[in-house]
C-alpha cells in the first residue's frame, strides 16, 4: 500500500466511523428520550 | 426541560430534510474529491504521486483548526457574555470541540503520512506540527474538564473559558511557518499575497475538498448538538427518578415552594 492509499484510507475510513458512531449515538438517544418520563422542575 | 421544550422535541421536517441534504451533500463531493484526487488530476512536477494527499490534508486542517475552532470560540464567547447567554452556545462547543478532536487528529496523521517520504521522518519537532499538536491536547483537555462533576453553568463557564484558552494557540498554529524556519511549507492557498501557486485541475479540486469536508463539519455539528441536547434530557429525567424513589423513601430533601431543599420526606 502506498503513502498516497494510506492516507485516503485512514482518513475516509476513520470519518466514517466516526459519522456511524453519531449516527447510532443519536438513534441510541432518540429511542430512550421517547421512553423517558418528562423532566419536571422542583 | 420537558418533552414540550422545542429543543428536545424531535426535529421539524424541514430540519430533518436541511440536516439529510447535508449529508447527501457532503457524501457526494466527497466522493468527486476521491475521484478527482487519486485518478484525474495530474502528478506534481515535483511531488508526483504525492501531491494527491493535498486534496485532503489542508481541507481536513482547514476544518480542524478554522472551522471547528472558530465555532467553539465563537460559541464560547456568546455563552460567556451575559447578555447572549444561553445552553445552546455551551451545546453547540462542546460539539465543535468533539467533531475538532477527530479532524485535528486526522491533521496529524494524514501530515505524517505524508512527511514520510517528503521529509524522511514520520514526525519532527517543528513548530507547525507541535502547535498543532498542543491544540489536540487543548481539546483533549476541554472535554477532560466537562467530566470534572459541576453544575451546567459551572461546567460551562469552565469549558468556555478553556477553549479561549486554546484559541490562542490557532493563530500560532496558523503563523507559525511565517514566524519560524520549519520544515512544513508556508501557505499555499491562503498566502500573504493571497496569490495562489497552484492551478488548474488541481486547483479546483483542491477547492471541491475544501467545500467536501466544510459540509461534512457542518453535518457532523448538528448531529453531534442533537445527542448533546438529547444526552442532557435523559440525565435530567434520570435525576428526576432518582429523586422521586428518594422521595417516596423519605430520605431525600423535599423542595419548598421556593424551590429550596429543605427538610426530609414526602413531597407536600
Amino acid at each position: 500500500m502506498s503513502y498516497i492509499d494510506a492516507g485516503y484510507a485512514i482518513a475516509f475510513g476513520v470519518l466514517a466511523a466516526y459519522a456511524a458512531i453519531l449516527w447510532r449515538r443519536r438513534q441510541r438517544l432518540e429511542r430512550s428520550a421517547s421512553r423517558a418520563p418528562a423532566h419536571r422542575d422542583p | 426541560m420537558s418533552p414540550a421544550d422545542p429543543a428536545v422535541a424531535p426535529w421539524s421536517p424541514r430540519a430533518t430534510w436541511v440536516v439529510r441534504g447535508l449529508g447527501i451533500a457532503a457524501a457526494v463531493a466527497l466522493a468527486a474529491t476521491i475521484w478527482l484526487g487519486l485518478w484525474v488530476t495530474p502528478p506534481d512536477q515535483v511531488q508526483h504521486n504525492l501531491v494527491r494527499l493535498v486534496y485532503i490534508h489542508p481541507p481536513i486542517a482547514w476544518v480542524a483548526l478554522y472551522l471547528a475552532f472558530g465555532v467553539a470560540a465563537a460559541s464560547s464567547v456568546l455563552w460567556l457574555w451575559p447578555r447572549t447567554r444561553s445552553r445552546f452556545w455551551d451545546r453547540l462547543a462542546v460539539s465543535a470541540v468533539e467533531v475538532g478532536i477527530v479532524f485535528t487528529a486526522l491533521t496529524l496523521v494524514t501530515g505524517s503520512i505524508w512527511g514520510r517520504p517528503t521529509w524522511g521522518v514520520w514526525w519532527a519537532w517543528d513548530a507547525r506540527l507541535t502547535s498543532t499538536a498542543l491544540l489536540l491536547v487543548l481539546l483533549l483537555g476541554y472535554m477532560a474538564v466537562r467530566r470534572v462533576p459541576a453544575d451546567p453553568d459551572s461546567r460551562a463557564r469552565r469549558s468556555a473559558v478553556v477553549a479561549l484558552v486554546a484559541a490562542v494557540d490557532v493563530p500560532i498554529v496558523h503563523f507559525s511557518v511565517d514566524w519560524w524556519h520549519t520544515l512544513h511549507q508556508g501557505a499555499t492557498v491562503l498566502n500573504a499575497n493571497l496569490s495562489p501557486t497552484i492551478h488548474g485541475s488541481m486547483a479546483w479540486t483542491l477547492l471541491l475538498g475544501f467545500v467536501a469536508f466544510t459540509l461534512l463539519f457542518a453535518w457532523m455539528l448538528a448531529i453531534r448538538y442533537r445527542v448533546e441536547v438529547l444526552s442532557e434530557h435523559l440525565q435530567d429525567s434520570e435525576l428526576d427518578v432518582a429523586l422521586h424513589e428518594r422521595w417516596a423513601e423519605g430520605t431525600a430533601p423535599v423542595p419548598g415552594p421556593d424551590g429550596a431543599l429543605a427538610g426530609s420526606g414526602r413531597p407536600a
